[in-house]
Formats: C-alpha cells, sequence, structure tokens
C-alpha cells in the first residue's frame, strides 16, 4: 500500500515542499475515496444478493393476487361460451359472451403489460405510480360505468328475453368499446348481467358474485 | 519494543481509516444493494406470480363454471364430465400456487395441466385453449 507508506515518510520530512505534501494529501484521498468506492460496490453486491430473494417472494404474491380475479373472470367466460357455442348455435347471445370474452382478455394482457413494462425499468417511483394509477383508474370506473349497468341488471331480471337481451348486451359492449379501458370490477359487472340475461345457473352467478365481493 | 509499539500507534489510525472507508462504503452499498435488489426481485417476481396465477385461475373459473352447467344434466357423458372438472378443482384447491416457497410449485403445476387437457379432451374443446398449455415455458412437449 503505497499511500500508508507515502504518508508515513512525510513525518520526517519538515522541509519539503508544501506541493509534495499536498501531492501526498491528494494520494490520501484518493485511495480513501477508492477504498470507499470499493466497499461501496461490495456492499451493493452483497445487498443485492441478501434482499433479491424477497423482493421475488413479495412480488410474487402481489402478482398473483392481481390475476385471481380477472384470470378466473375468463376461465368462468369461457366455459359459458363453450357452452353457448353448443347449447346457442347462431344466436347472437355467442356474439356477446365472445365480445366480452375478448374485453377480458384485453384487460388481462394490460395487467401483465404494465407489469413487464415495470420490470424493464426498475426505479420504485414507476412501480408505484402504475399501482396507484391501476388503484385509481379501478375507482373512477366504479363510478362512471356500472350504475348503468346495475339499472340494466334490474331491469332485465325479471325479464327472460334472451335474444333481446343479448343484443342489447352486444350494443352496449359496443358502447363501452369506444370508450378504452374497463376495470375488473366493471367488467365483472357486465359478465353477471350477460350470465343472469342467458338463464344460466344460478351458481354462476354466485360464483361472479364472490368475485366482485373479493 | 517501546518502539515498535510506538510506531503501532503512529499507523493503527491509518490502517484504521482504510478499513473504516471501506466499512462505511460496505454499509451505503448494502443499503442501496438491498433497495435495488428489493426493487428487481419484486417485478421480476410479480410478473412470474401473474403468469402462474392467471393460468390457474384461469383453469379453476372454467372447471367452476362448467360444474354449474353440467351439474343437473344426468347422462353418462355429462357425469363423466363433471367428475373431470371435480377432480380439477379439487387438485387447484390442494396447490398453494399463490406461495413462492412451495416446493412442489412445479410439480403440481403439471398435475394442473394435464387435469386440464384431460377435461378439454372430455369436452372437445382442446384446440380452444393451445395457447395456456403450449404457451408456458418448461414443457418437454
Amino acid at each position: 500500500m503505497s499511500w500508508v507508506k507515502s504518508v508515513g515518510s512525510s513525518e520526517d520530512v519538515f522541509d519539503e515542499d508544501v506541493d509534495d505534501i499536498s501531492l501526498q494529501n491528494k494520494e490520501w484521498k484518493y485511495n480513501m475515496e477508492k477504498r470507499a468506492k470499493d466497499g461501496f460496490r461490495d456492499g451493493v453486491d452483497a445487498g443485492k444478493e441478501a434482499s433479491l430473494q424477497a423482493g421475488f417472494n413479495m412480488g410474487y404474491r402481489e402478482g398473483a393476487t392481481k390475476m385471481t380475479v380477472i384470470s378466473q373472470l375468463k376461465g368462468i367466460m369461457s366455459a359459458v361460451r363453450c357452452w353457448c357455442q353448443v347449447q346457442l348455435a347462431g344466436s347472437p347471445a355467442l356474439a356477446s359472451v365472445t365480445d366480452l370474452l375478448q374485453r377480458l382478455e384485453t384487460h388481462e394482457d394490460g395487467l401483465v403489460e404494465a407489469m413487464r413494462k415495470a420490470q424493464q425499468k426498475p426505479l420504485p417511483s414507476v412501480t408505484e405510480v402504475v399501482d396507484d394509477m391501476e388503484d385509481l383508474n379501478v375507482d373512477q370506473d366504479e363510478e362512471s360505468g356500472c350504475s348503468n349497468n346495475a339499472d340494466r341488471c334490474g331491469r332485465d331480471g325479471t325479464n327472460n328475453d334472451c335474444c333481446g337481451n343479448a343484443r342489447d348486451a352486444s350494443e352496449d359492449s359496443q358502447r363501452s368499446l369506444s370508450h378504452g379501458s374497463f376495470s375488473t370490477r366493471q367488467l365483472l359487472k357486465c359478465c353477471l348481467d350477460l350470465v343472469i340475461e342467458l338463464g344460466l345457473p344460478e351458481e354462476i352467478k354466485l360464483h361472479i358474485q364472490q368475485l366482485i365481493d373479493t | 519494543m517501546a518502539f515498535v509499539s510506538n510506531g503501532d500507534d503512529l499507523f493503527d489510525p491509518i490502517i484504521m481509516a482504510d478499513n473504516r472507508f471501506h466499512v462505511e462504503g460496505y454499509q451505503e452499498g448494502f443499503e442501496e444493494g438491498t433497495r435495488q435488489g428489493t426493487i428487481e426481485g419484486r417485478n421480476h417476481g410479480r410478473l412470474h406470480g401473474a403468469k402462474l396465477s392467471a393460468e390457474v385461475s384461469f383453469y379453476n373459473g372454467f372447471a367452476l363454471a362448467w360444474k354449474c352447467l353440467l351439474q343437473n344434466d344426468s347422462d353418462v357423458k355429462a357425469r363423466k364430465r363433471l367428475k373431470a372438472m371435480e377432480s380439477l378443482i379439487g387438485v387447484i384447491q390442494n396447490f398453494p400456487y399463490e406461495d413462492p416457497q412451495y416446493e412442489k410449485l412445479q410439480e403440481d403445476m403439471e398435475r394442473v395441466r394435464a387435469k386440464f387437457r384431460q377435461v378439454c379432451s372430455l369436452l372437445n374443446v382442446s384446440t380452444d385453449f393451445r395457447e395456456y398449455v403450449s404457451g408456458s415455458t418448461g414443457m418437454s412437449f
């Protein structure tokens, strides 16, 4: 370690040039900075290694929770679509189910895409902002979109004219499409309405209702 | 002897300074590394958890809805399908897929996929959902 020696020797020499001492001071400073930087780098590596797994576990749970509702809803509506293909072949109801299913898929893809973007930009502020915006979005959509659907639900509950209602639903969804994206809650409501319109078993309604309540 | 100990006193602060700077840098770095590692791990994990959960939740919803649709149907084919749905639901219910530390995650996932393929073949709808079954990496066929 040259800097230890150089500092040591400066003790003996009092009549050296000031320049020389300042040079040695610089060298000392440089070496100390280097030590601190090396330490910092070692610390970053160690800190990362120590926290990656815990971070992964935390994120994994978050991601898993985020998808449960929308993906389960997509599964339910996929089953409904299979059923309609056989039972209601040629009915406009099938088109409504397919259309709604597409919206579910778009929404699901959007959620995953947001997570992928967050991964590409590993800044804390970005992920925070994405989450916050998501939450805001849900609340906003809830206010604006669903009162509408709730009305419709009440009306259709007493009416069993399947085809007419299905066409109605299809128009409704077209209208919604031009509005852009939907919240999960809004989509749940649309699915519930459609399942009621199709006169499907009560238990399916309960499953969707359960997803709404979670 | 006195000279040596004197020398020690003289150089000790210097050598300690060397250490001290390294340690201070290390501590600062460790904090920063922990922050970065948590964010990176979290973002990475979130995507993984989302993908797996999306797949399992889809199967779950699919089977639950089919169970409802088949429940009141008494012919043999429907009974067989219903049994397969219940079996798939059972496997999913006992699968803690939201737990990244569950040691049989991969194993159980394969079981769920196999059950789902079975269900689809009974329903004759396999082609519609192929993306789910083949889209996942790490499958050997």
